[in-house]
């Protein structure tokens, strides 16, 4: 051993030039490659902080009845259908030791009613539990202007992103409710289009807005905007997802309501508290019949659907109607009513696959009329552009590879012939074939160790250096290649290892060829053929 | 007592669609601790026999044994453990480890073998290349000794195992003629002094006076005798 590592050595000194060559391509290959897993594993980190726990959560589930798994960039697709047994299928969700939480919602668009005869403008709506909403996704945006609604009252939140597509369709401006609207105007997230038109552009708090669900059979409603805000990346993506309570969502998109069922089974004050309720949000449209209550009997089987009135049927909107009329009295089960979606968390370290598929093992036994999906299918392109970004990356890191083995099997090859008479001497005074095999082996480990360690020490300090650039973007793509505004390559204890068997791969890989070429030459090739 | 015994040695080369039959059917006995010089034209078959009796090459029919050793029935871990052991080699070029010392090299086979330990490898592999005259250039390498030089630290290497025979093919035909004899010089005097049977080919009649025993070899037979 000892003999053959000094034997070893000294070749790769004697042989310099190719060893150089050789360790040059050790060196950068492993540069390369630690850097790639960094950016991997930091893009991997980025999608789960900015995405998963930001919008999505790690699993979505839907109703049955909906096709696509694509139920969040499916611009053109189809209303998503109502779940109908969410109480089914939160049993299943609370037994489910995977999860550290989920949260419930309703998802489709909505078109924005404009008062004068102009187009209008849509919106997709997230109707959510804004208390739930908060736990389930801590610190995903900013708020900009205005306040984060209060829990159990009606509520809205307006992206920065969608608030500038709706001027710039209807030329209306949103303001949060209570903030000036004319001279003391906010202009400082307004967009450079909004400031020219600033004079003739008109402004609101409220906003009338009608859904649309697969029966048509939407109403409106009108919300005061409670506050502007920006997610934390990907704004115009996610831009586009306004979030309402999920109560008026129901309404918005003609569910039913969780005071509606609930109604069914409370009794004496309660229901009476509740009828006082649907009496405020009728007030709060102006008119008492805007809300047709055609209600079945309870535990119907039916879509929760209703029926609506025709649209002709809406009168005249108040402008400024009173804010924050509850709709939720504090006892009341808001999971009564419909929803969408289901998006659910998944506890740190557990194999999202495995969970996937136990989960929609477990959804079936429980008869719930939900499937599961991965986050990337229900995001659609946006979730197949992180896949594809990081397929890149692999190819890239891959291709490296072949090469690498490639050029590195070519040098040694060149090599194992060039010494043919110096090996079959060797083995002409006695060496066996592993000496021989033995000896090739350990010059290119330890032009593998001594470079490629090298190459990984530089990718350590190379992605340290990236991340202490805190490189930023506003452009999507690179957000999301970035997984979220900020470059943060990382490199955990796994990618290093990694890295160090990618290398040892490599190494074994393109020393196999050359060694068994050299365990060929036998004593005869000592004396040469003249 | 014979050391080398070969009966009916035949060795034949496919060289396109002839065949070439370098050895012809050799009988050949060696006593132990001769000093056998192998004669003949060039293409006679020296090398070949050689070759053979070295293990580098196999016999197409016959017999060779070394000791009570019969070659044709080895296989290549006992064969290569054979060359190490029981002979040592003198190759016309391409003697020496390149990135190795004199010493170095001298101790290579002994090191393979493992059987001693370090201080002892390193006190006979010095011993041997005072023998052979070389105990001022212990720790040149090969690039640095010239081609007499070399071929002293090859005998010295073939000798450090103590082996059974030592084979030589032509091993002064690179070198000038003075050198040339004070290699063969040394390879005599190491005949007196360890009895070991040496074996080397030649075409030069000035080397003969070296040897005890000449065999001429003519067209793959055995000539005269
Ligand atoms: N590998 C081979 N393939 C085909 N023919 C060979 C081979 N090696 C040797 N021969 C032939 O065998 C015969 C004997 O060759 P050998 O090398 O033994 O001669 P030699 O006596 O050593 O000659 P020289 O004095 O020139 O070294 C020659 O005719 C040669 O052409
Ligand atoms: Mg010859």
């Amino acid at each position: 051993m000892e003999l053959i590592c000094k034997i070893a050595g000294r070749n790769l000194w004697r042989h310099r030039g190719h060893s150089l060559v050789i360790g040059a391509i050790l060196f950068l290959g492993s540069l390369f490659m630690t850097v790639g897993n960094g950016v991997v594993s930091g893009m991997d980190r980025g999608l789960q902080r900015t995405i998963v726990r930001s919008f999505t959560g790690d699993i979505v589930l839907l109703s049955d009845k909906h096709e696509s798994d694509n139920v969040f960039m499916e611009m053109m697709g189809r209303a998503v259908e109502p779940i109908e047994d969410y109480a089914a299928v939160r049993a299943v969700l609370e037994k489910d030791s995977a999860l550290s939480d989920f949260l419930p919602i309703g998802k489709n668009m909505a078109m924005i009613l404009n008062d004068e005869d102009g187009p209008s403008a849509f919106v997709y709506l997230l109707g959510v539990d804004f208390g739930r909403y908060r736990k389930m996704f801590p610190g995903n945006m900013e708020i900009l202007e205005g306040r984060f609604p209060v829990e159990g009252q009606t509520g809205m939140l307006l992206p920065l992103w969608a608030r500038k597509e709706i001027r710039d369709q209807t030329n209306v401006w949103f303001v949060p409710a209570g903030a000036p609207m004319g001279l003391g105007l906010d202009t400082s997230h307004m967009d450079a289009d909004a400031r020219k038109h600033r004079a003739d552009m008109r402004v609101k708090n409220g906003m009338v807005m009608m859904g649309f669900n697969e029966a048509n059979t939407a109403t409106d409603i009108r919300l005061n905007v409670d506050g502007v805000f920006r997610y934390n990346a990907l704004n115009t993506i996610f831009g586009h997802f306004a979030l309402t309570d999920i109560e008026s969502y129901r309404k918005c998109l003609g569910y039913f309501l969780a005071s509606e069922k609930n109604q069914g089974k409370v009794s004496g004050a309660d229901s009476a508290l509740l009828s006082m309720e649907d009496g405020n949000l009728d007030a709060m449209f102006g008119t008492d019949s805007l809300v047709v209550t055609d209600k079945p009997a309870a535990g119907l089987s039916g879509p929760p659907v209703r029926k609506s009135p025709p649209r002709e049927a809406v009168s005249p909107r108040p402008q400024n109607p009173p804010a924050g009329a509850s709709v939720k009295p504090a006892a009341m089960d808001l999971d009564q009513g419909a929803y969408n979606l289901v998006l659910l968390l998944l506890k740190n370290g557990v194999n999202s696959d495995a969970a996937l598929a136990e989960l929609n093992a477990r959804l079936k036994q429980a008869h719930a009329s939900v499937r599961a999906v991965p986050w990337k299918k229900a995001l659609g392109v946006v979730g197949s552009m992180a896949t594809i970004i990081k397929g890149a990356l692999f190819v890239f890191v891959s291709l490296l590879f072949v090469v690498a083995v490639i050029v590195i099997v070519n040098t040694l090859t060149m090599a194992a012939l060039e010494r043919t008479p110096e090996l079959g001497m060797m083995r002409a005074i006695g060496a066996r074939k592993g000496f021989i095999g033995g000896m090739f082996l350990a010059e290119t480990a330890m032009l593998s160790a001594l470079f490629g360690g090298l190459g990984i020490v530089a990718g350590i300090l190379g992605v340290g250096v990236l991340s202490l650039l805190k490189l930023t973007s506003e452009n999507d793509m690179l957000q999301l290649f970035f997984g979220g505004d900020t470059f943060h390559p990382l490199l955990t204890a796994g990618d290093i290892v990694l890295a160090g068997l990618q290398l040892a791969f490599v190494t074994v890989a393109a020393v196999t060829y050359p060694l068994l070429l050299a365990r060929k030459v036998g004593p005869l090739d000592a004396i040469g053929k003249e | 007592m014979n050391i080398i015994e070969i009966r009916g040695l035949t060795k034949d080369y496919p060289l396109g669609k002839t065949i070439v039959h370098a050895l012809r059917g050799i009988d050949l006995s060696i006593a132990k601790g001769d000093l056998v010089s192998v004669m003949g034209p060039s293409g006679s078959g020296k090398t070949t026999l050689l070759n053979v009796i070295g293990c580098i090459d196999l016999a197409t029919a016959g017999s060779v044994k070394i000791g009570d050793r019969e070659l044709t029935a080895l296989d290549d871990k006992q064969v290569t453990d054979l060359r190490l052991h029981r002979l040592g080699f003198i190759f016309q070029t391409f003697n020496l480890i390149p990135v190795l010392t004199s010493t170095e090299n001298v101790e290579f086979p002994l090191l393979l073998q493992k059987r001693l330990d370090r201080k002892e490898i390193r006190r006979r592999a010095e011993k041997l290349l005072d023998d052979v005259g070389l105990s001022e250039y212990r720790r040149n390498r090969p690039s640095e000794l010239s081609g007499g030089q070399r071929q002293r630290v090859a005998i010295a290497r073939a000798l450090v195992t103590h082996p059974d025979i030592v084979l030589a093919d032509e091993p002064t035909a690179n070198l000038d003629s003075a050198t040339g004899a004070s290699i063969l010089e040394i390879m005599k005097e190491m005949n007196a002094r360890e009895q070991t049977t040496f074996l080397f080919s030649t075409h030069d009649k000035n080397v003969l006076k070296y040897a005890r025993t000449v065999v001429n070899i003519k067209d793959g037979l055995i000539d005269g005798n």
